[in-house]
């Protein structure tokens, strides 16, 4: 019976791992597997003087955030092109009018027309500095995805990572396209491990300042930190509660690692794990009522579900001998985790039960660390694909990988969640 | 052969010291031993004999001190020195590590005064959070080890570094296999 079970679920797997290759089709989730052409017509500037941009012009940050939201294929075209764009498809095009305003400030106006008829689907105008330029096409083009697919974009979330600088690691925050980078920690000592707060204005991640790994919490506006759980040695692995802000986490008692659960502000904090192996990398289902977890219990890595108070668990992968760091798609119908193959990593997803595994990384060195975007549809990740680690972002299925970082050693990007005002629109359509 | 050489030349170094300390008052180095300085002490005048003899009591005990303090540091130096290696993904000792704790234990034995942190690595492959359990399980291996050796466990701390603090960078084999280690630091009560 086990047997043939197991030859069944093999079966499944190596078909399933083949069918990623030639195929996007197989994920019936959100369809951000068929893009959508979309026109971007460079911004009007005003005429005279020419505008001393950061690093991109609106129009070049708009076609990389549309390239990088893994919905659309864009066509540029260095002015409006009826014919260039209905050859492409592209029902609808984005632009821009650019004007001096009071202050040193600009006034962007962003425009989504649709090609055909010229009419204006949708307008936005933006008074800002222009090193906030970038925020304000974010912004738009997370109102376009809105418009067009009827879900929040993701242009205006941030990505946390660990950088190293001068050898020594620290946290970084960023745009989640990389741009307006900002070192969070300085310490001589290794910081690791970062993990967003509900509210995306506070780190919480391991520090090594007291020779040992302790959890640490960190606003990233005021640098005002604490250390979290003092009852405990040794803590890391941080995994937020995007709803009530508790953090899972391992600790390390006695020799074994165990799962833990602490209010971050009451300090308080209780076991949910109770096996005699070793429990680490927990994180919560979408809904919060179950936590995926990595046991050795097996005598090597695997991924496992239980319910939040630690009962009623199940293991869920059984193919290779080291599967880590499973993180569950906040669209609910996923698992993304990291499986390790003749010493290389690389980067699967798989469907809640285990099954229906798919590969998304091979072939290019090591792949690990993958977080969700918050709206499911794509997944950061660190590759030493090119001799160094860098930071990348990939649609759900593989496909479209974008490098974000360059030089130095980038990894564990981590990221944000939803801004604030964004979560609760979310929760609201969620409830109708 | 060359232990041949070693000694010549350990030997040559000894003679070239006491050379030395036969020449001048040998106060720089507190190894040689200074039999000529404490022969002539009596010969010198009466004046000088209290002052001078409550000096070298105090330069004896000082010497006596040193060497004690360099026993230790010795002793010490061999035990942070002594780094267990482990294999791939796993945290049992292997022959070798049992008998390098042996001699750790032995030392720890001792040295009543010696208390010690266990630290345990991975290499560079795996996750970072696997990699903590596992660091976390080989220097609880060697605390479990020694613990039986008769150690208290009170003398003892572990820590994970997981891959955080590698010996020697790289991705080759061997500088994977020097990474999966534990090692000791050591403090004196």
């Amino acid at each position: 019976m086990n047997k043939s079970l197991f030859l069944a679920l093999f079966l499944s797997m190596t078909m399933q791992v083949f069918a990623s290759i030639d195929t996007i089709a197989v994920d019936v989730g959100i369809s951000v597997f068929k893009t959508m052409p979309i026109g971007v017509v460079p911004f009007s500037e005003p005429s005279g003087t020419t505008l001393d941009w950061p690093d991109e012009k609106p129009h070049e940050v708009a076609e990389r955030d549309l390239n990088l939201s893994g919905r659309f294929d864009v066509i540029s075209v260095p002015k409006f092109d009826l014919v260039k764009l209905s050859r492409a498809r592209a029902k609808f095009y984005v632009t821009g009018k650019i004007e001096k305003a009071l202050n040193n400030k600009i006034k962007i106006d962003f425009y989504l027309y649709a090609t055909q008829s010229k009419d204006l689907v949708l307008g936005e105008s933006y008074t800002v500095s222009l090193i906030d330029s970038r925020k304000a096409v974010h912004d738009f083009i997370d109102k376009v995805i809105y418009n067009l697919w009827g879900v929040h974009g993701i242009a205006s979330t941030k990505l946390a990572w660990v950088s190293k600088i001068d050898g020594v690691k620290q946290i970084m925050v960023a745009d989640y396209d990389g741009f307006h980078r900002r070192q969070l920690t300085f310490d001589s000592t290794i910081s690791m491990m970062p993990a967003w707060s509900p509210d995306n204005e506070r780190i919480i991640f391991v520090s090594f300042r007291n020779n040992k790994p302790q959890l640490y919490i960190k606003d990233v506006a005021t640098g005002t930190q604490k250390r979290l759980f003092k009852k405990f040695e040794q803590t890391f692995s941080p995994a937020v509660n995007p709803k009530t802000g508790e953090i899972l986490f391992s600790a390390i008692i006695d020799g074994k690692t165990d799962l833990y659960v602490g209010d971050p502000e009451t300090q308080k904090t209780r076991r949910i794990s109770f096996l005699k192996s070793s429990q680490t990398s927990p994180s919560w289902s979408p809904n919060l009522s179950e936590i995926i977890f990595t046991s050795d219990r097996g005598g090597s890595p695997q991924i496992y579900v239980m319910n939040s108070d630690g009962s009623d668990m199940r293991r869920m992968t059984f193919m290779g001998r080291y599967n880590e760091r499973a993180s569950w798609a906040p669209t609910g119908d996923r698992i993304v985790y990291t499986s390790m193959d003749d010493g290389k990593m690389n980067i699967y997803t798989c469907a809640i039960d285990g099954s229906d595994i798919i590969q998304l990384t091979s072939n290019s060195g090591n792949n690990e660390r993958p977080s969700w975007s918050p709206d499911g549809s794509l997944i950061a990740f660190s590759s030493d694909r090119t001799g160094s680690h860098q930071i990348y972002i990939m649609r759900r299925d593989g496909s479209n990988v974008t490098r974000i970082t360059k030089g130095g050693e980038n990894t564990a990007p981590t990221w944000s969640w939803y801004p604030i005002e964004k979560q609760v629109k979310h929760n609201k359509e969620g409830k109708q | 052969m060359k232990s041949f050489y070693g000694l010549l030349i350990a030997g040559c170094v000894v003679i070239g010291l006491t050379a030395c300390a036969n020449k001048q008052e040998p106060v720089v180095d507190p190894v040689v031993q200074e039999t000529p300085a404490e022969a002539t002490a009596p010969e010198q005048s009466q004046v000088n004999e209290d002052s001078l003899a409550a000096l070298e009591r105090e330069r004896l005990e000082a010497e006596r001190l040193e060497a004690a303090r360099k026993k230790l540091q010795e002793m010490m130096d061999r035990v942070m020195s002594e780094d267990i290696y482990f294999d791939f993904d796993r945290s049992e000792l292997t022959e070798d590590a049992k008998q390098l704790l042996t001699q750790v234990g032995e030392i720890l034995n001792q040295e009543p005064r010696f208390t010690i942190t266990v630290e345990g690595h991975t290499d560079a492959r795996g996750t970072e959070d696997y990699n903590m359990t596992l660091g976390s399980a080989r220097s609880t291996k060697v605390k479990e080890f020694l613990s039986a050796y008769g150690i208290a466990s009170e003398r003892m701390e572990t820590i994970s570094y997981g891959e955080e603090k590698p010996k020697q960078d790289g991705e080759s084999e061997d500088a994977y296999a020097k990474n999966r280690r534990a090692n000791f630091r050591v403090n004196v009560k």
